[in-house]
């Protein structure tokens, strides 16, 4: 016999007590194993999310800003000292250590030309092929176009995800078929409403005569207002060769650190200011923030409480153990011996407390993580949160057992006893 | 080596209660040789108990000096007098004290837990313990599954489980009736021709008989020869 089968005979003998430690550890380590898992369940959600918007990391001109403010009315920011990007910051992005992670650069030179009738009209020049697919959304519009379009409106009405897919599915087949001459253009569906444009006609900006490649479906974002054309053509039309107004990437996260890859980026590029999208994601979303913040202050109070209700059931247990343990004394049990049994109790509780606390901690995660948060979120089963888990109930239940165990160690046999 | 298992002299135990002190022990010298059955007798708050625990190396007296089989117990640290106790004593506590989670065989193994025998070779010394008292057939009942003498029995196989030279019985049949006590003083009494020394508090003067030897104390101290045959001239009138 050892002195595990003196603890565990005792545990199961005291089951009342056994159930009140247990959930004192399980709804500690549960409440903060649901917490976890949520937050990082929305995490995931979030990188998810960017990822699929496909641009996520943007690079743009670092400028110093300032906003006039008169009596109270405060006019739009001026920026100053704007350093452009180049045709060589992209080549630059392109060299970086973790550029495996980059899946698309998409520079992109914007500026106003002057049309026939002296109005302006935004130009974008940018390789169409790479920035139809960092924008899925964006597909043209043409005759047979307009048919699969209808189709899609049809199918809008059984289902938006039918739709979404189905979109992806025409930017792509479009994509191999992009190839602009010099002379041609895309137009966005609203310039093209203003502008009275159909597929083929002929445009002049800056007095160059440019013909209609193909007219943008409408996406509801800027694009409806901009004309593209390539970027070469753009620097030359615009007169600012070799300038890039910003450049879009599409990385993947899964591969290896975003943070590694954008201190990477803001050394390469020291003028610049680089934003990623999921980071802002994440700083944006207030609800995460106090989410966690509300979780982990909940966390910690109940795992305190925890560690309470496991402290005291310990310690009357050792009470009402006083002859047992005075009877151990006589038999010659070292103080040592008495205080390894009452750890070796908390021990095993706490396993077994951080173990069902982990399944207690997901079960929630998973059946009330949606209503928590208010969207879908997928819980991951992850290893590292059980070892968490259970180391956390192990520190619970021990430093819970030590003053228990002090006390049983150091109680007088005679005393204990009273047999004499 | 040393006819005397049990040497104690002049021992003093004062006690501290709310300010006042209290003699439980007024000098009580004692000597006891191996293989003899004493029983200490007197009446409550006389000191046989204190004298008990002291001899049991689990409360220091306030003076005096005691050795058994020639070590000085109170010179030992806490944890050498817990393994003193483990080794050279064998005690029986009043109403058994058994453990009421572990089965016989388990509550006789617990003098051996802390030791570096095997798990095979606790067994086999428990159960044989447990044969030697008549429950090699009861090994794996739990305390409340057996009588009163049954638990009686357990508590004397685990007294005697390491194999110690001295047991130490503090009223072993004061919860038995008179034919079951009797069996157990036989037991005890068997134990000692065995050549176990046996030291036992008791109140029953049928007890006496099963054992060579009787002290009576008082108020904190040994009758003389006299006082004890005036005492139990007394007992006997009563």
């Amino acid at each position: 016999m050892k002195l595990y089968n003196i603890s565990i005979n005792n545990l199961l003998r005291r089951k009342l007590k056994l159930l009140f430690v247990l959930l004192g550890l399980i709804i500690g380590i549960g409440t903060i194993v649901s917490v976890y898992s949520v937050v990082d369940a929305m995490k995931l959600e979030m990188t998810r999310q960017a990822s699929e918007f496909g641009v996520n990391v943007v690079i743009t001109p670092d400028a110093g800003g300032l906003a006039f403010s008169y009596g109270g009315i405060t006019l739009p920011e001026i920026m100053y000292d704007v350093e452009q990007l180049t045709n060589e910051d992209v080549t630059t992005v392109a060299s970086v250590s973790s550029k495996e992670m980059i899946k698309i650069i998409s520079p992109k030179l914007m500026g106003l030309a002057k049309l026939e009738n002296h109005k302006k009209a935004m130009v974008v020049g940018a390789n169409l092929q790479e920035e139809f697919t960092i924008k899925p959304w964006l597909r043209l519009k043409n005759d047979n176009e307009a048919e699969a379009d209808n189709d899609i409106k049809a199918n809008a009405e059984e289902g938006d995800k039918n739709m979404s897919f189905q979109s992806l599915d025409l930017s792509r087949q479009e994509l191999a078929l992009l190839s602009l001459n010099d002379n041609q253009v895309i137009v966005g569906s609203m310039s093209a409403a203003s502008l009275g444009l159909t597929e083929g006609s002929v445009l002049q900006l800056e007095g160059k005569e440019f013909e209609v490649y193909g007219i943008l479906a409408e996406s509801g974002n800027g694009e409806d207002n901009q004309i593209y054309m390539s970027l070469t053509v753009a620097q030359e039309l615009l007169n600012r060769p070799d300038e890039i107004t910003v450049i879009e990437m599409a990385v993947d996260y899964s591969l290896s650190s975003e943070e590694k890859l954008l201190s990477e980026l803001e050394a390469a590029l020291p003028h610049t200011q680089i934003t990623s999208m999921r980071q802002e994601t994440l700083r944006r979303d207030e609800m995460l923030t106090r989410l966690v913040r509300f979780g982990m202050t909940i966390s910690v109070l109940v795992l305190l409480i925890g560690m309470l209700v496991v402290g005291l059931t310990m310690f009357s247990s050792v009470r009402e153990r006083t002859r047992e343990i005075g009877v151990f004394r006589a038999l010659g049990f070292r103080k040592l011996d008495i205080a390894k049994l009452i750890l070796l109790e908390g021990l095993l509780i706490s396993i077994g407390g951080g173990i069902l606390g982990y399944l207690f901690g997901m079960l929630v995660a998973n059946y009330s993580g949606e209503l928590l948060v208010g969207r879908e979120i997928v819980v991951q089963w992850h290893f590292s949160t059980i070892v968490l888990a259970v180391g956390l109930a192990i520190f619970m239940g021990l430093i819970s057992s030590l003053y228990p165990a002090y006390s049983a160690a150091n109680q007088d046999p005679v005393e204990a006893l009273r047999f004499f | 080596m040393s006819e005397i298992m049990i040497s104690i002299n002049n021992i003093i135990k004062t006690y501290r209660s709310m300010g006042d002190e209290v003699q439980a022990l007024k000098g009580v010298s004692l000597s006891i040789k191996k293989g003899e059955s004493v029983s200490v007798m007197g009446h409550s708050g006389s000191g046989k108990s204190t004298l008990l625990s002291i001899i049991g190396a689990l409360n220091p007296p306030t003076s005096g000096k005691i050795e058994i089989d020639g070590i000085d117990l109170y010179s030992l640290s806490q944890e050498k007098r817990a393994d003193f106790r483990r080794e050279y004593l064998g005690f029986v506590f009043q109403q058994f004290q058994l453990i009421p989670y572990l089965t016989a065989h388990e509550n006789v193994m617990l003098p051996l837990t802390t030791t570096r025998r095997s798990n095979k070779e606790k067994q086999e010394m428990a159960k044989e313990a447990l044969v030697r008292v008549g429950l090699g057939n009861k090994l794996n009942r739990l305390p409340n599954q057996l009588s009163g003498g049954e638990q009686e029995r357990v508590a004397i196989a685990r007294a005697i489980v390491n194999e110690p030279p001295l047991i130490l019985a503090d009223e072993p049949t004061g919860s038995l009736d008179t034919k079951t006590g009797d069996e157990i003083m036989a037991l005890f009494q068997k134990l000692n021709e065995e050549g176990l020394t046996v030291l036992m508090v008791t109140h029953n003067p049928d007890n006496v008989k099963y054992l060579s030897r009787t002290i009576m104390m008082k108020d904190g101290r040994l009758l003389n020869h006299d006082e004890q045959l005036i005492t139990t001239m007394n007992n006997t009138i009563l």
